[in-house]
């Protein structure tokens, strides 16, 4: 008798958890369930063996596979169900379905690794609060290919993050076998980063809870991180059809699948609890089949952009960029207990590249994390953060690297909110300084913004030299949403108004984010130039020589939110003027100067003349003399002003 | 169902392709009664009150000011007030320009390059500019009276000068309100007429005979004065440049070319089209730039051009039995031309001319309008008052005012010996 020291209570779960995905299988033979799924058929015990036994205030993230884990953590069979049918009373409205679920503290997602910084950043967040709470992140053994996953592992073992990693090894990447593409031993990977690893086996579900129980015991009682080897079989593909496996080699793993060995041994047991598990789901499904699907205007609603246009005076302030960032960010650490702030190189007394951390890590120790350079882990920590509650700062060193954690914004931070239906919030801040002239070359100088601005639901905002970064700064802080804020290398050592062009009147609105215009004193503009970060300062030194070159008396609009654009107020400089010109860092192509011409264009009811300057479509060189011919410099500018409009 | 009603842009006139709302009667989400007046529309002509046709909740999809396409959903009725949608999303077309002015200011002036060179060119100082902070090379043009050509870029909103809200007794009258056009119209008067400072000189000419040349140079507009006139006019104003001006706060800004507005009004509404420098124009080429100006109009394809830097207006009223009248004058010019109708029986018509005192002053306008009266019947045929009489050619009976080759007949003794006239086919027959 293999299966008589195992609880009957686990089996009747794991049952469940074989009889739903079974009815997934079913419906969507039927045209019944929209999309795909990935079964755990065969894999459930891995299931209960951790999210089935930890406690409520724990956490579980999860990935594709994910059903029994779900089922496992929160028994909500029927909000699943219901979500993977598209039903308003899913978990997640529908909206996120098989591979994207949240419950409480659980939480899924489709994409492979990304998970498992976000799971960390969670649990730094509980050791944070002190509340003893520890957490699991399911990973496959396919999951081990991603980079992002041993960012992690160094990070939790340095940090001594309380969060146990999972890895379910069925053998299987999709539908490749591990001996084509895994290296090494498994176990090994997280030994190497100094983690204590544990192993079990499905087919052994009573000794498999009993090991797991004690991985979850060291995983709190020492507050430190943990590898778990789980070996089992995926009975079924990997989702569905693209099984091309030996039918044998799935037979011998039919004939050691526990529950199949249970209905062989207790068949009268096995079937009690198979028909009455089918009889409550059959129920379930015939019920929520009846039931609506979540309307658009309950997920989607578009929110008019409008911009104030009470208009104010602009004044200097004596101290330099840098200074009022730090001293935000000192004043902010102190008096938020939810504030964090993560980074490369940001300990005392280093302070950062360009010193916006300075004496930080001495203010708040606990609070400020110097990190590897590890920039997806960086982002993915924060991630978990803010899904706990916190507000975390995360900087990367050179806008350059924001392209390393491109998953983590993209995939994650810009999308939580919403593929959990409306459940959670992450309001992380990613800062990094971009912009050239300093002689770093193609890597370190690019101007990026118009990657970012294409990311649905992440703000993007832009300092300037017109007014203390700080405004700036305390109106992110009440975001509930992602913030990726572009800060400017050459902007960090001027101080604040320090150059005003005379004639020129220099004003600002009430926005959240305020618009800043320079207008001519007196004459009507004939010119509208928007600019912004960088380029803004460098065109406000411009202003009186692009008149007395041109003939054409310039207003200049400096917005400091890029993913939402002014252009309320531009149109109205414009339909003076006639003539729009948008000045940018990065390349024209599809940039932000492309974005916002075609908004200014849809609205305006004249006809402008519309001109885009930027840099050139090549890598930034390092030798001065083209680096300066590359990005926008005051001669092209000017030139190409006259060529354009004259 | 939810909605009881949906209220969309009705045709009114087939002129009008799109309407203007301009006044919204009830709050967004207000309840109505059937029969209710909902909202105003307003054609080219007149308004349109549009009714309710069902008691029930009112949602407005339009703002007042707007224009909308005909067939475009203005508004709906509701059965229910929460299925009233949040009044926000009603998209605004457009913008108006909203720009506070500074006017004074004491800093030190910038000059571009441009303005630079153009006053070093004409010996112009930079005191000129006083209180300005900035000097383009239009400025400087604006002040040495050139016209400037370019894409007027600078606008300023039309300010509509005789807006003032007069009270009315709806009991006792019914309203129409004004539509764009007619604002525009006030305005365009109103710049020059509201000093008060024009005034208007009256002559006839004498029109007997005068159309037996003009005619035969004329392919459609026969018995038409107004060819005729835009030709003299526009040479006559390069003799009186004052005429062909306006008036420009401090100065008085001449035009260089003389562009030649005529007012058309054919059921589109009131336009001045321009015959571009019209002194070049020979009387034929005229007459082509009339029909095709008119053409224009008709088809909706008048071009910006074709409107704009017009230097002096010509408005006819000959086809309406006007015996005289008063013409207004129109922004940027210093004077207009009007012509009334031909006295079929006194062979005559009035020619008026008003004229803007700032500019010029009553002498001049007399020695104009009396110049142009002169050159005008100088097409009077010397011998008109025998076209009157019967003079046949004895040989083929042709008359002698069906000779269009203007050479006349000759006369002559018969084979019979009898005296007799003889035209000048029949002559060269011999």
């Amino acid at each position: 008798m293999v299966v008589k020291n195992v609880n009957h209570r686990l089996i009747k779960q794991a049952l469940t958890i074989r009889t739903v995905e079974e009815k997934f299988l079913l419906l969507f033979s039927e045209g019944k369930l929209n999309g795909t799924v990935h079964t755990c058929v065969g894999q459930e015990f891995s299931a209960l063996a951790f999210a089935g036994q930890l406690k409520k205030q724990d956490f579980v993230f999860s990935n594709h596979r994910c059903h029994g884990h779900y089922i496992a953590f929160t028994g909500d069979t029927r909000g699943l169900l219901a979500e993977l049918m598209g039903k308003a009373s899913g978990t997640c409205g529908g909206i996120g379905s098989s591979q994207h679920l949240c419950n409480n503290n659980f939480f899924s997602n489709g994409i492979q690794g990304g998970i498992v910084p976000v799971a960390a950043g969670y649990a730094l967040g509980n050791k944070l609060k002190k509340n003893d709470a520890i957490g699991v992140v399911y990973i496959g053994d396919g999951t081990l290919g991603e980079g992002t996953l041993y960012e992690t592992m160094n990070i939790i073992s340095k940090w001594q993050i309380p969060l146990l990693i999972v890895c379910e090894n069925n053998f299987y990447a999709q539908s490749t076998p591990q001996s084509v593409n895994l290296a090494g031993d498994i176990r090994a990977r997280a030994t190497a980063f100094g983690i204590d690893t544990f192993k079990g086996h499905t087919s052994q579900p009573g000794q498999l809870m009993e090991d797991a129980s004690r991985a979850i015991d060291y995983v709190r009682s020492q507050s430190k991180p943990a590898f778990f080897l789980v070996e089992t079989f995926r009975i079924n593909p990997h989702s569905k059809g693209d099984d091309d496996r030996d039918p044998d080699e799935i037979q011998s793993y039919r004939n050691r699948d526990f529950l199949n060995i249970f209905k062989k041994e207790q068949e009268s047991y096995y079937n009690n609890y198979a028909a009455a598990i089918q009889k409550e789901i059959d129920d379930m499904v015939e019920q929520i089949t009846t039931e609506p699907e979540q309307p658009l205007a309950g997920y989607y609603e578009q929110i008019a952009n409008t911009n104030s246009n009470q208009w104010k005076q602009l004044q200097p302030v004596n101290k330099r960029q840098v200074e009022l960032l730090n001293l935000f960010f000192k004043e902010a650490i102190t008096a938020n207990d939810t504030m964090v702030f993560l980074g490369e190189d940001i300990l005392s007394p280093y302070g950062g590249a360009f010193k916006v951390a300075k004496d930080l890590s001495d203010i708040a120790p606990e609070k400020v994390f110097s990190t590897p350079i590890s920039e997806s882990a960086i982002v993915g920590i924060s991630n978990g953060l803010a899904l706990n509650g916190f507000k975390p700062f995360a900087e990367i060193m050179f806008g350059d690297f924001v392209t390393l954690a491109f998953d983590q914004l993209i995939n994650h931070a810009s999308k939580f909110h919403h593929i959990y239906n409306k459940k959670v919030n992450c309001p992380v801040v990613v800062r990094t300084p971009m912009g050239g002239r300093r002689g770093y070359g193609p890597t370190h100088s690019q101007t990026l913004d118009k990657f970012l601005v294409g990311i649905d639901n992440i703000k993007t905002i832009v300092l300037n030299t017109f007014f203390d970064p700080g405004i700036i700064y305390k109106q992110i802080y009440t975001e509930l949403h992602p913030v990726i804020v572009i800060e400017n290398k050459t902007d960090y050592g001027k101080k604040i108004l320090h150059h005003q062009a005379v004639n020129f009147l220099y004003q600002t609105n009430d926005d959240a984010y305020p618009v800043v215009k320079v207008r001519p004193a007196a004459a009507l503009p004939s010119l509208t130039i928007v600019a912004y970060g960088g380029m803004a300062d460098l065109v406000n030194n411009l202003l009186e020589a692009i008149f007395v070159a041109t003939d054409l008396i310039p207003e200049l609009i400096v917005p400091s939110i890029i993913s939402e654009l002014p252009v309320e107020i531009i149109l109205q400089s414009v339909q003076v003027t006639g003539r729009l010109v948008v000045i940018e860092e990065g390349s024209s192509f599809a940039g932000i100067g492309a974005e916002l011409i075609a908004q200014v264009v849809e609205k305006a009811e004249d006809k402008i003349i519309t001109k885009r300057i930027a840099a050139l479509p090549v890598p930034i060189p390092s030798v001065q003399s083209l680096e300066l011919a590359v990005l926008p410099g005051a001669e092209r500018i000017i030139e190409e002003i006259k060529i354009h409009f004259l | 169902m939810p909605v009881l009603q949906q209220i969309k842009v009705p045709l009114v006139s087939v002129n009008d392709t799109s309407l203007t709302v301009v006044d919204i009667l009830f709050a967004h989400g207000a309840a109505v009664k059937k029969g209710d007046d909902l909202l105003v529309l307003e054609t080219s002509k007149t308004t349109y009150d549009v009714v309710a046709e069902a008691d029930g909740f009112i949602g407005y999809d339009c703002i007042k000011d707007e224009d909308y396409a005909v067939n475009e959903v203005i508004a709906h009725i509701y059965s229910d007030v929460a299925e009233v949608p949040i009044e926000h999303t009603i998209k605004k077309k457009k913008t108006e320009i909203t720009r506070e002015q500074i006017l004074a200011f004491d800093g030190e002036t910038i000059f571009s390059t441009a303005a630079l060179a153009l006053m070093q060119v004409n010996d112009i100082s930079k005191t000129a500019f006083a209180g300005k902070d900035f000097v383009s090379k239009a400025m400087v043009e604006e002040l040495l009276g050139i016209a400037h050509t370019g894409i007027a870029l600078n606008k300023t909103k039309g300010r509509y000068f005789a807006r003032q809200d007069i009270s009315v007794d709806v009991s006792k009258v019914s309203v129409q309100k004004l539509s764009k056009n007619k604002k525009r119209e006030i305005d365009y008067l109103s710049s020059v007429q509201s000093t008060g400072l024009t005034s208007t000189i009256y002559t006839y000419v004498d029109t007997a005979g005068i159309f037996l040349h003009i005619n035969q140079s004329m392919r459609f507009l026969k018995n038409a004065l107004l060819p005729a006139i835009i030709y003299e006019t526009a040479r006559l104003l390069l003799k009186y440049k004052l005429l062909n001006a306006y008036f420009a706060g401090d100065a008085i800004a001449l035009y260089k070319e003389v562009n030649i507005g005529f007012a058309i009004d054919i059921d589109k509404g009131l336009k001045v089209v321009k015959v571009q420098n019209a002194t070049a124009q020979s009387l034929t080429e005229i007459e082509d730039s009339i029909m095709a100006l008119s053409n224009k109009y008709l088809d909706d394809t008048l071009h910006v051009d074709d409107l704009t830097d017009i230097s002096f207006t010509i408005t006819d009223l000959s086809a309406e039995t006007v015996a005289f009248f008063k013409p207004l004058v129109n922004n940027r010019n210093s004077a207009i031309l009007g012509i009334s109708s031909i006295d079929k029986k006194l062979n005559r018509c009035t020619l008026s001319l008003t004229f803007d005192h700032r500019v010029t002053e009553g002498k001049t306008a007399a020695q104009f309008l009396h110049e142009l009266k002169d050159r005008l019947e100088s097409y009077q045929s010397k011998y008109y008052p025998l076209l009157n009489q019967d003079i046949n050619c004895f040989k083929c009976f042709k008359q002698l005012k069906d000779d269009l080759s203007d050479v006349g007949f000759s006369k002559c003794i018969t084979p019979k010996g009898e005296e007799a006239y003889i035209c000048q086919s029949c002559f060269k027959g011999f």
